[in-house]
């Protein structure tokens, strides 16, 4: 990292984020017409239990204070959102920003920790095939990473549940007070991480880019010159070889981890994005659903944002293109 | 040494007094206090007070935090709770509850507990008619008309009319007038939904960051202190993982065991399947504005073409029981005479035929070149698998008589208003559960025909609505009685709904929990009597 | 700013050797494995609609659920409903073949066609597009498909529309890259001064020649997709609704008896998924090394 790479960094890092901003804009506006064109509406299911004549859904919107039409509605959430305030759930009554963040903090553990362990495995695959090619040991590995890729998420976590609670007689769900195995807490918080790194489905996709931008690299002029020096040909594939397609994979491959999470939250009873989404788009409960689709936009757009930045600071001259 | 003495006397004393002190709270059976019981949830509760909730899991947690004027036995009789006794005026319209003294709401920490009053009686009745509270209670207490303070522990209801079975309405649970934030009305952002005050045997200590619900005993409970310590709710979002959670210690009960894991439970010798029986049936039930169901020959037809009997078997171990009419078989409206319209396929074809339908060249049967094609729409529900066996069952036995049923499984809020708003249906599959009275007025009378009300399906009987009529002026249990046992034996002839089972339910405990008697729609009323032996608790 | 730089390093100008000699017999495999899945889909599909199948898919047996392979004359046993699994799994192809073929159209249509525009035309078509792109990706798939559910109905075409349209931004970015790559090596202006028409630049050129193996990849990448993605909303109940299979519906309803020890139902669609977008991959990483001559592993 050179001290020349902090101005372009500056210079990325600001028209990212002024991006993101209307990006943010787009995002919640177009969730917010598709709730709107969605039949039924929230208030029904607070009325749930007894049947909801028009007259008592109106009574329940205008009780909450709610106004009719849609731009009205979406312009107060604007306002609301601008300053802070991201309303009340219609389910729960709690507030959503507090509560979008803390279910938020709980996925991005769970795919930050994934996306490790699915480079964790990847990356010294993509290594070994480009550097040696096809052999014996890279074939079977390879192929198996892809089988692995190939198994639908869930399926996949009820077998290694079953796996542990069958053959190792531990129940792998983590719950503040379980009776039993207090002292494995720690396998129970990073089973769902393994299943969702291992089962999202991307491996397989990562390994191939990586190892083509490797091979890629390495047939490099600069790379065979450096060779032919003796010189150690690491320092200079590392950084275009490895770092910048690590996270451009990375960055891309976000949005479709975050949807394994949802399912993987469910089986493990991980207190995330996904569950609650899954809930809140069932009872219509749009405070909570655009809170959350602000959130993962946000995510999506901070990988997003990190992958610039690494590569700009690897290659401070290219953000002059 | 005289010092000492006196030291030692008052020390002693002093420990008698305070064992004294703490014996008072105490229960009388000698059984041990302690330990800690968590039991699983399929899904998480929404708010966790009596009034804003609707849901199940929130109405077994408020079991535990509060309590009624009155509550209700398993053998449905009334019982005193918050009232140690009650007055009824000879014109049925007064009703006036003496309530008990000693009586004391959860205490905040730190805090003296607060005394329950008539005040909170009063204050809960009008938070509960408030236009701005949204709570599905309203439509249940329109019928009193005026409350009165009496005194401190005095409360006076009048009602607008006589109400058979008055006092079981007034089973509802009690809000503390210190609890909520607004004073006035009670909306989903106040604090007290989600940190509940209350009277009950057990107070809500927490939720924890995997939403789970923590409650402790409440030492001061005026029935007397809770044997077991803790009680925790454990939500679970898949019911495949919480059978297993039961299986391997993480939770100690289920409070609803999904069918088809009662095998593998019954086969363990460490818990214990106790069944209860709610209130509730499961029906097809017809859209008889379609021409091709308004003849009641084709209704009773589709009754005889289902085996019933077999889907019981097949798909819930047997654990039901089949029903002819519009009663839950424990009811006591139920009329045991009527039988269920057996299974006999020959029959619904004759009678198909007695209604002008003949065999179509696609082997369907068709009436003036109309083939009998029915929609069948469903829900969505995540955990739906049961219902799923039930509905294709059906369309396999209706196949076999000629007619062509087409499963549809729609969104829930979608299939809402299908079904009560456009009434754009054919059949629908679906349960009511029913909580105290067996009140199916709202179900077939005409005059419940129209958007959102329920009686979906359009039916209209004239005998049928003059009976409903009568039963609603009558102040007579027997009369009653006899009016809804005349009810059901007309609509088991008439099938509106083919009316199919009421299953039993089961919940599963270990059996280290001991005295487990469970309220059949309220599940946990007698759980303060629960208790767990000193080897077991944790 | 975002770039794939999935573009192969060299434009193969390679001898007249037919392409199965010059590569490398790993790959060989790899296509054959996957033309042979492929075959076979196919194949799946016509039975399917012409109903050519051992037995009725949807004939309930409630003597017979959940049986195991062989169980009178069931080849890969039954279901929870008593219904022949070999049956239901090959009419379960319908509900991948169609609307995965869907979902690929729309992200190559709509990707090559903003790609091409976004590189070929750059400045402000290029800035429009890559808000729209970035506007597309942004939105994590599965909660717009579960919105698009609650909004809508359950209906596996909806669905793959939306998965068509989420991945509109990873293809147009490729060909973009693509495209720009091209430029920087004077490519496209040494064909405009030949005097090239642009359509044959376009069309020729550009996305015959130098895209055709990703676009390749991505399509056989876009049908896994499919299929996975309607495994997972049939685990969240939203999948492909019965009586109609899918072996996401299938693989869900079997699990439900996969704890107490009976995997066959949920094992055998989970496999049939399993060597289907297997071969899906392995087809599009061996055409891939064999069109561009590449020889990676």
């Amino acid at each position: 990292m050179k001290l020349s790479a902090i101005r372009p960094i500056a210079l990325v890092l600001s028209r990212e984020l002024m991006i993101t901003v209307l990006l943010l804009l787009g995002v919640s506006f177009v969730v917010f017409i598709i709730l709107f064109a969605s039949p039924g509406d929230p208030f029904s299911v607070l009325l749930e239990g007894q049947l909801s004549t028009a007259e008592a859904k109106t009574g329940v919107r205008e009780a909450m204070g709610v106004p009719r039409s849609w731009y009205i509605q979406y312009l107060t959430w604007l306002a609301g959102m601008l300053s802070g305030n991201f309303g009340t759930s219609i389910r729960m009554g709690l507030p959503v920003l507090p509560e979008v963040l803390r279910v938020g903090f709980s996925t991005l553990i769970l795919t930050i920790g994934s996306l490790m362990i699915t480079l964790l495995i990847a990356v010294p695959i993509a290594l070994y095939s480009a550097v040696r090619g096809t052999n014996k040991l890279s074939w079977p590995l390879t192929m198996s990473s892809y089988v692995i890729s190939a198994l639908p998420v869930f399926w996949f976590g009820y077998i290694v549940i079953y796996f542990f609670t069958h053959e190792l007689g531990l129940f792998p769900i983590a719950f503040g007070f379980s009776t039993a195995g207090q002292k494995y807490r720690w396998l129970y918080q990073l089973l769902p991480i393994f299943v969702l790194g291992v089962g999202n489905g991307t491996i397989s996709e990562v390994i191939r880019f990586l190892r083509q931008e490797m091979g890629r690299v390495m047939a490099e002029d600069y790379i065979r010159s450096a060779r032919a020096k003796g010189a150690s040909i690491w320092k200079h594939a590392f950084k275009e070889g490895l770092l910048i397609p690590v996270t451009e994979i990375i960055a891309s491959k976000i949005p479709f981890i975050l949807g394994g999470a949802v399912i993987v939250e469910q089986v493990f009873n991980w207190p995330g994005m996904g569950r609650m989404a899954w809930q809140a788009a069932q009872d219509r409960d749009y405070p909570v659903i655009m809170g959350i689709a602000i959130l993962a936009a946000v995510f999506v757009r901070l990988g997003s944002l990190f992958q610039s930045v690494v590569y700009v600071a690897v290659n401070p001259r290219a953000s002059k293109e | 040494m005289k010092r000492i003495f006196v030291v030692l006397l008052l020390i002693v004393a002093t420990v008698i007094a305070a064992s004294a002190i703490a014996e008072a709270g105490r229960k009388k059976d000698n059984k041990p206090d302690g330990g800690s019981l968590s039991y699983g949830e399929y899904g998480r509760p929404a708010t966790l007070d009596p009034i804003t909730s609707n849901d199940m899991i929130s109405l077994r947690l408020t079991e535990l935090i509060f309590n009624g004027l009155v509550g209700i036995n398993e053998k449905q009789e009334i019982v005193p709770d918050l009232a140690e006794r009650w007055d009824r005026s000879a014109d049925n319209r007064t009703y006036t509850f003496f309530l008990r003294k000693d009586v004391t709401w959860h205490p905040k920490e730190g805090e003296e507990p607060k005394p329950f009053t008539a005040d909170d009686v009063i204050f809960t009745y009008k938070i509960m008619i408030h236009p701005k509270t949204i709570t599905p209670l309203k439509v249940r207490y329109e019928f009193i008309s005026a409350v009165e303070k009496i005194d401190e522990y005095t409360v006076k209801f009048t009602l607008k009319r006589p109400i058979l079975n008055a006092l079981a309405k007034f089973s509802i649970k009690v809000i503390p007038k210190h609890g909520p934030s607004n004073p006035l009305y009670l909306t989903r952002n106040d604090r007290f939904v989600q940190s509940p005050i209350g009277t009950g045997p057990y107070i809500l200590k927490n939720i924890t960051a995997e939403r789970e619900v923590v409650l402790n005993a409440n030492e001061n409970y005026f029935k007397g202190r809770p044997h077991i310590d803790k009680l925790i709710a454990k939500p679970f979002a898949d019911q495949n993982i919480m059978t297993q959670g039961l299986m391997f210690n993480a939770i100690d009960m289920i409070v609803l065991v999904n069918p088809r894991d009662l095998p593998e439970i019954q086969g363990d010798k460490r818990f214990i399947l106790q069944p209860y029986n709610a209130l509730s049936y499961s029906f097809f039930g017809y859209n008889v504005r379609n021409p091709l169901l308004a003849d009641k020959r084709v209704r009773k037809a589709i009754t005889h073409a289902v085996n019933r009997q077999e889907m019981l078997d097949s798909f819930f171990n047997g654990q039901g029981t089949i029903i002819s009419g519009p009663f839950a078989p424990g009811s006591w409206a139920y009329n045991l005479d009527v039988q269920p319209l057996p299974f006999d396929p020959e029959k619904a074809r004759a009678l198909l035929q007695e209604a002008g339908f003949s065999r179509g060249p696609d082997g369907f049967m068709q009436k003036d070149g109309k083939r009998l094609a029915l929609s069948l729409k469903i829900p969505i529900q995540k955990e739906s698998e049961a219902v799923k066996r039930v509905v294709l069952a059906f369309k396999s036995y209706l196949k076999n008589i000629g007619a062509d049923i087409n499963v549809e499984f729609k969104e829930l809020q979608a299939w809402n208003e299908d079904v009560f708003f456009e009434h754009d249906f054919d059949i629908i599959f679906a349960m009511w559960v029913f909580d105290d009275s067996a009140d199916i007025s709202s179900l077939f009378h005409s005059g419940e025909i129209g958007a959102w009300k329920y009686n979906f399906g359009g039916y209209s009987n004239p005998e049928v609505d003059g009976l409903i009529n009568e039963s609603k002026l009558t102040l007579d249990h027997e009369k009653r009685r006899t009016i809804n046992r005349k009810l059901h034996a007309i609509l088991a002839e008439e099938n509106p709904y083919t009316f199919l089972w009421t299953l039993t339910n089961y919940a599963a405990y270990h059996k280290k929990v001991r005295r487990v008697a469970i309220h059949p729609y309220k599940f946990f009323s007698y759980a303060d009597d629960w208790f767990m032996e000193e080897k077991d608790q944790k | 700013m975002k770039k794939y730089s999935q573009i192969s390093g060299e434009i193969s100008e390679f001898s007249d050797l037919p392409f199965w000699k010059k590569a490398d017999v790993v790959d060989l495999v790899y296509v054959g494995y996957g033309l042979l899945i492929v075959a076979l889909v196919v194949v799946s599909y016509i039975l399917g609609s012409f109903n050519l199948l051992p037995r009725d898919p949807q004939d309930i047996d409630l003597h017979l659920m959940m049986a195991p392979p062989g169980t009178a004359g069931r080849l890969l046993g039954t279901d929870f409903m008593g219904r022949d699994m070999l049956s239901r799994l090959i009419v379960g192809i319908q509900a991948y073949f169609l609307p995965g073929l869907l979902a690929i159209l729309i992200a190559l249509c709509f990707g090559t066609g903003l790609g091409v525009l976004a590189g070929y035309r750059g400045e402000k078509f290029d800035t429009g597009i890559t808000y729209f792109t970035n506007l597309v990706d942004s939105f994590p798939r599965l909660v717009l498909i579960l919105l698009v559910i609650a909004a809508f109905k359950p209906n596996i075409y909806y669905i793959m529309l939306v998965v068509g349209l989420t991945n509109v931004p990873v293809i147009s970015s490729l060909v973009k890259g693509k495209i720009q790559f091209l430029k920087q090596k004077n490519f496209i202006e040494a064909d405009i001064a030949l005097g090239l028409p642009t359509r044959i630049i376009i069309f020729k050129h550009i996305l015959w020649h130098h895209c055709r193996s990703l676009l390749i990849i991505q399509a056989t990448l876009g049908m896994a997709e499919a299929i996975l993605m309607e495994t997972s909303l049939s685990y969240l109940g939203f999948g492909v609704q019965e009586p109609t299979p899918s072996w996401g519906n299938m693989v869900q309803s079997g699990a439900n008896y996969f704890m107490q020890g009976k995997f066959w139902p949920s094992t055998a669609p989970a496999l049939a998924i399993l060597f289907t977008i297997l071969g899906l991959h392995l087809l599009g990483d061996g055409l891939n090394n064999i069109l561009e001559g590449k020889r990676n592993t």
